[in-house]
């Protein structure tokens, strides 16, 4: 399932004194499997472009065409609970949507919202949370007895409880501690790759995009000015700097052996990728993964 | 949602209403609310409502936002009016039916009830629009001073509502947010029948509730921190000047009331 987004308008309480436009002729296609990561400055427009992900919000203008559903202003607000499910959101510091007596009745309830079985909820549950890396003997426990770190895991089972095909994500790791984030991150990684799970990835974490992402929009004041693979975004790092979003760090340190005499075919963006082109300069051969 | 509500807030500007003195303004308010109800002839409710123009002028805020303020109110109104017009007996009958009847007094008072509502809301709705509302809570602290005679806890009770203006908008933005979060888990809110929507509310309403304690928790250790104790012995950052255009407000407040006793019937 595609999404689509064509000369899509966005403006906050139009016609009252508190407008504000957020999005400015948006076009974007987020393909069928892709993983796509929007970057962007804080207030860039990149929370509401992601509401328009699953119709929370429609646009002021233009057309958000989700599968074969066509989102336009005019459409009303029934009937969009088949997008919901088929569109997981974890939005940002998700612990904060927990709400019932158990983890375990917390991770149902949203396949239970979309007419999934009390017995069948209660598996997927059961699976979910060992997806994210909690066991068992969390399903009767209440959820705000939880650390911070586990009651966000237990959000985040929660939506991929419902089995959407898109997964979209907000700065899911933002507040955790390295070895958490990088356990997410991995996990998302492995539901997008085995289970072919389209994910986006709303980040300000240059090494996430990096690492993982194969295509980047890059947001600017509500408009969207680049997108392209992270290879082509990342080699004009002035360009970036200008504009006041990271560099991946491996890349960063590339340019510091550029600027001492070194030069690359292309700009590494991860660590490994450098090791590599450090190896073969200095004779030897990369080793194929 | 909440987009749609104007009583209640600020406009920022820069209008010689918007400069006033806050404890001021909010005397006024109330006392206009107090004298409005002198009124009771066509002349005293169109003085009352020149001066409400007036004021609403000198403010330089659009008066189509007021006229969006009545709105949330119009059919508690409409219905206080028909009750007026429906019951009321006297002058001239027009139509009679049972225990309903049109006269002449009842037109008469719907209309000045009708009158008062709107200016009371005008009058509320320009208080709110021209002053920040950390301003009334300081207002309100100056203005409840003299209850400490009684041991009213006035500089907690100012504390609380400073507190609880300034989380307004940060709740409102909260509650958005775990809508949106919970209506991506698949809940409807606002539909379906009368128990599906107040049982859609209970995984707003956690959260929230929950949210607000931890955030209170949190506060509250970081006041401490800092080194707060209490009431005794703090200073004020916000001081309240009085101006001479606080005093002019005081003086066209007395004219008016002036201008009402000698035109009322």
């Amino acid at each position: 399932m595609d999404i689509r987004f064509e000369k899509v308008d966005f403006t906050y309480q139009p016609n009252t004194p508190f407008e504000q436009r957020a999005l400015f002729d948006i076009d974007m296609t987020i393909k069928e499997g892709s993983y796509t990561a929007i970057v962007g400055h804080t207030g860039s427009g990149k929370s509401t472009l992601l509401q328009h992900l699953n119709a929370l919000v429609k646009p002021t203008k233009g057309v958000v065409e989700i599968g074969d559903r066509k989102i336009v202003p005019e459409t009303d607000n029934k009937n969009l609970k088949p997008i919901r499910k088929k569109v997981g959101i974890v939005f940002q510091f998700p612990e904060a949507q927990l709400f019932e007596e158990t983890v375990a009745r917390d991770i149902a309830f949203g396949p239970k919202n979309f007419g999934v079985s009390e017995e069948d909820a209660r598996k997927l549950a059961e699976k979910m949370l060992l997806q994210v890396g909690l066991d068992e003997s969390y399903l009767e426990r209440s959820p705000f007895e939880l650390s911070g770190g586990q009651m966000r895991r237990v959000a985040i089972a929660g939506v991929l409880a419902m089995e959407p095909e898109i997964l979209v994500l907000d700065e899911p790791t933002a507040g955790l501690d390295p070895q958490g984030r990088k356990e997410m991150m991995e996990m998302f990684l492995r539901l997008h790759k085995e289970e072919g799970i389209t994910i986006v990835l709303v980040t300000h974490l240059m090494d996430d995009v990096a690492n993982y992402a194969n295509y980047v929009y890059v947001l600017e004041k509500g408009h969207i000015v680049k997108d392209g693979e992270p290879k082509e975004i990342f080699q004009e790092l002035s360009w970036l700097k200008e504009k006041q979003l990271g560099v991946p760090t491996a890349t960063e340190f590339a340019e510091r052996l550029v600027a001492k005499g070194i030069s690359f075919n292309s700009l590494p963006l991860t660590a490994d990728e450098l090791a590599d082109q450090l190896v073969m300069l200095s004779g030897g051969h990369a080793n194929d993964e | 949602m909440m987009n749609k509500l104007i009583l209640g807030r600020y406009m920022p500007g820069d209008s010689l209403i918007h400069r006033l003195d806050s404890r001021a303004k909010l005397v006024a308010s109330f006392y206009f609310i107090g004298i409005i109800f002198m009124a009771n002839n066509w002349q005293t409710y169109l003085l009352a409502a020149v001066f409400t123009l007036f004021a609403i002028l000198l403010s330089k805020v659009d008066l189509k936002f007021f006229i969006r303020g009545v709105k949330p109110l119009i059919w508690l109104i409409l219905f206080t009016v028909a009750l007026q017009i429906m019951f009321t007996r006297g002058g001239e009958v027009y139509w009679e039916w049972g225990v309903f009847s049109i006269t002449e007094f009842g037109l008469t008072n719907g209309v000045f009830i009708f009158c008062r509502f709107v200016l009371i809301i005008f009058m509320s709705t320009l208080l709110t629009l021209t002053t920040p509302p950390l301003e009334l809570s300081d207002a309100i602290e100056y203005l409840l001073r003299p209850l400490k005679v009684v041991r009213f806890p006035v500089h907690e009770v100012s504390l609380m509502l400073s507190i609880a203006l300034r989380f307004v908008p940060t709740l409102m933005d909260e509650t958005e947010k775990i809508m949106n979060a919970q209506r991506a888990r698949g809940v409807d809110f606002g539909e379906g029948s009368l128990i599906q929507k107040m049982k859609a509310v209970v995984p707003l309403l956690i959260p929230l509730f929950v949210s607000s304690f931890n955030r209170a928790e949190d506060l509250a250790t970081a006041m401490e921190a800092r080194g707060y104790q209490g009431g005794d012995g703090r200073t004020k950052y916000r001081v309240l000047h009085w101006h001479n255009r606080d005093t002019m407000v005081v003086v066209a407040f007395v004219l008016l009331t002036i201008a009402l006793i000698f035109l009322r019937s």
